[in-house]
């Protein structure tokens, strides 16, 4: 066995979330007599419930492993990084490290816009725990990484979004720590940007054998750069191990999740933010009837519903399909329905998408749904795994199958036309 | 190098992590001292025209009130005082917003906290030293050179910037959790303002007819020492000095340095939760 990078020792995180007691606050006037009894009883103004966001965490991670963290919204994974960059302190237990860690829990953290590209190099690298010299030493990599030589003297609040995000994942990448803790920053930028700070840090982490801590919602990119797993489900772990393994019993833990899914539009943790609410995601056959499974040869719908609050959007609809071991099968956006287009008056909208029949092959299928900006791209809610359904093929003769009965791999699975002839 | 991380750390002044994190204290500050001016249309003239636009309004008013002597006199009477002062409230303010303008950091990297308000210090002081340049180049030419008390001067500058770090110290960290303070510090610099000779002279304000607490008050205040003493480096004359005084003085910014540490250690790992 390795040497020990980092031992967690029975670490939790408890919150208070408050309650405001009755609807008294509710209105300005009410607010500011809750305030003032409140500074005379010295009390709290508000319920207080304790909310544990990790609970009893322990584990070992050893020198050069590549550990990605994957759990549900909710499930503790951004507080258990905070915990490991010491960013927050736990509430009770003990973590211990061994060298020198950086933590990358945003891209560009401490950019300011009315400094150059140069000096935010500077700045923004030395937040990451950079030396001079170590900058200096690696001025002209960052700079040829990120692409925008030519601006290095500009203020980056004249830089476009992409060249602002190449910018400083380009510091980020060439941040050389012992221990990396990394979260999801790697979702922006464009997908070439994406693929070559995956590239570089897989270089980082397999050749230079540092230590990498990894969250992401995307399977595939855990598993294509991390070799143990930690999942963790409502602070806990619900299993550690190599990475393979903790992502089958994620996918499992998911399959749990039903083709159906309502939200409570004034619940905090709905996925949209204050400007609009996903209500529900429902996947139906063509009669709108909704089930879990459907066979091959049926057309599926997906359909959610979703509230506009505030006026003025302009948006279209987004869903991306993943099979059960994390692969996204295809992602489909709305390009042809008015709506794209319009600015949206508030209310409830619903949508629906078909899955022409003979295309899915069998097995889970989870879905995301989204509600994005084209231009610029913006995301306004983006619910990963909202509803999954399983694809069943009853080998009737008349799907992609045939008369074939045993393993087809696969994707994708479509009936497609076949002529053969005789010369 | 193992770093070990406990609910129950306790959390003491560590000089050896501050000098690792020298270098980011370096840019934080080059960072604030580049952004203080960015995008207005004469930059640092600002750190000149702030406290000589005061010195005028003060001067003229003294002048208002008693035609006795030149206006250049009573111009270079108040300089002292204004600027001095302009320095120690601007430090107290920016101390005590340091820590919730720099929120986005906080939240997303490890680094000693005590490097934010540091760094908004020498921000001030960078700011103060062009003000006193030119200060000192005015009162020059009016009045020659200044008397050898002025050899005190580093003495109570530096007493008037611990001071002032101290008590921006202490609104910062309550600002974390109470945004109130945001709203109070403004109130109490003014009031200092009056409460200290900036302006009014001590001892126009002791022989003024006040109930007796508050000239207690008044003089248990120890920015009037540090005060009269900036300008006793430049008047040569030292307006109601007592020893007692400057120990009182002196033992109440050393008391309230080690308060409001205490305070800020004892919070900073909870900054994030909160802030």
């Amino acid at each position: 066995m390795s040497e020990i990078a980092i031992r967690v020792n029975e670490v939790s995180k408890r919150y208070l979330i408050s309650h405001q007691q009755g609807n008294s606050a509710d209105s300005l006037v009410g607010a500011f007599a809750g305030g003032i009894k409140s500074m005379f009883k010295g009390g709290q103004p508000v319920a207080k419930e304790e909310f544990w966001a990790l609970k009893d965490i322990s584990f070992d991670i050893h020198k050069g492993d590549r550990v990605g963290i994957i759990g549900r919204n909710g499930a503790g994974k951004s507080t258990l990084l905070k915990i490991l960059s010491r960013i927050v302190k736990p509430t009770t237990g003990r973590l211990e490290f061994e060298g020198r860690m950086a933590s990358l829990l945003e891209v560009g953290t401490g950019f300011h816009g009315d400094l150059t590209g140069r000096e935010n190099i500077y700045l923004n690298g030395s937040i990451l725990g950079m030396s001079k010299q170590e900058i200096d030493s690696k001025f002209d990599e960052i700079v040829a990484f990120s692409e925008i030589e030519k601006f290095l003297d500009t203020p980056v609040k004249r830089y476009s979004s992409g060249m602002y995000v190449r910018l400083a994942f380009a510091v980020a990448a060439h941040l050389e720590p012992e221990i990396l803790i990394v979260d999801e920053v790697l979702a922006v930028g464009d997908s070439t940007f994406q693929k070559k700070c995956l590239g570089k840090m897989e270089e980082v982490s397999q050749n230079q054998g540092k230590t990498i801590l990894f969250v992401s919602h995307s399977i595939e990119t855990v598993l294509r750069l991390c070799n143990k797993g930690i999942l963790l489900e409502k602070g806990r772990i619900k299993a550690i191990g190599s990475m393979n393994e903790v992502a089958k019993a994620y996918l499992d833990t998911n399959t749990g999740i039903s083709s159906k899914r309502i939200w409570d539009r004034n619940d905090k943790h709905n996925p949209g933010g204050a400007d609009i609410r996903l209500l529900s995601v429902t996947i139906h056959d063509h009669q709108g009837i909704n089930k879990e499974e459907y066979d091959v040869t049926e057309k599926i719908g997906i359909s959610m519903e979703y509230e506009v609050v505030k006026e003025g959007l302009m948006f279209t609809h987004s869903y991306n399909f993943y099979n059960e071991e994390g692969i996204n099968m295809f992602n489909t956006h709305d390009t042809v329905s008015d709506f794209r287009k319009e600015i949206r008056a508030t209310g409830v909208y619903s949508t629906t998408m078909w899955i022409e029949p003979n295309l899915l092959a069998e097995g889970v299928v989870m879905v995301g749904v989204a509600a994005i900006k084209i231009e610029p791209f913006t995301i306004l809610f983006h619910e990963q795994n909202a509803v999954t359904f399983t694809v069943r093929d009853a080998m009737l003769g008349h799907s992609a199958r045939g008369e074939y009965t045993l393993g087809f791999p696969g994707v994708v699975r479509p009936l497609c036309a076949w002529t053969t002839l005789k010369k | 190098m193992k770093t070990t991380v406990t609910s129950t750390d306790k959390s003491l002044l560590n000089f050896r992590e501050l000098k690792q994190y020298a270098g980011l204290f370096r840019y934080l500050s080059l960072r604030d001292v580049f952004v203080r001016y960015k995008q207005t249309k004469i930059g640092f003239a600002w750190s000149i025209i702030r406290p000589i636009v005061n010195v005028l309004i003060f001067g003229c008013l003294s002048y208002l009130v008693d035609r006795n002597g030149s206006f250049a006199d009573k111009f270079i009477a108040v300089s002292a005082g204004i600027v001095f002062w302009q320095l120690l409230s601007t430090a107290m303010t920016d101390v005590s917003n340091s820590l919730a303008a720099n929120s986005n950091i906080l939240t997303k990297v490890y680094f000693p906290k005590l490097l934010l308000p540091a760094s908004s210090l020498l921000v001030c002081l960078v700011d103060f030293l062009i003000a006193f340049v030119i200060f000192l180049v005015i009162f020059i030419s009016f009045k020659g050179l200044p008397p050898l008390q002025v050899l005190w001067l580093p003495l109570f500058l530096v007493h008037g910037l611990v001071l002032s770090f101290a008590i921006g110290l202490i609104f910062a960290t309550a600002s974390v959790r109470y945004r109130d303070v945001k709203f109070i510090l403004p109130f109490m610099i003014q009031i200092l303002f009056y409460a200290s000779p900036v302006f009014l002279s001590s001892e126009f304000v002791l022989n003024l007819h006040l109930p007796e607490f508050m000239k207690v008050i008044y003089q248990i205040n120890p920015l009037v020492f540090i005060m009269n003493g900036f300008k006793f480096c430049f008047y040569g004359e030292f307006e109601s000095f007592q020893l007692s005084y400057a120990l009182l003085s002196m033992g109440i910014t050393a008391l309230l340095l080690i308060v409001s540490v205490r305070y800020f250690l004892n919070f900073e790992k909870s900054f994030a939760d909160y802030v």
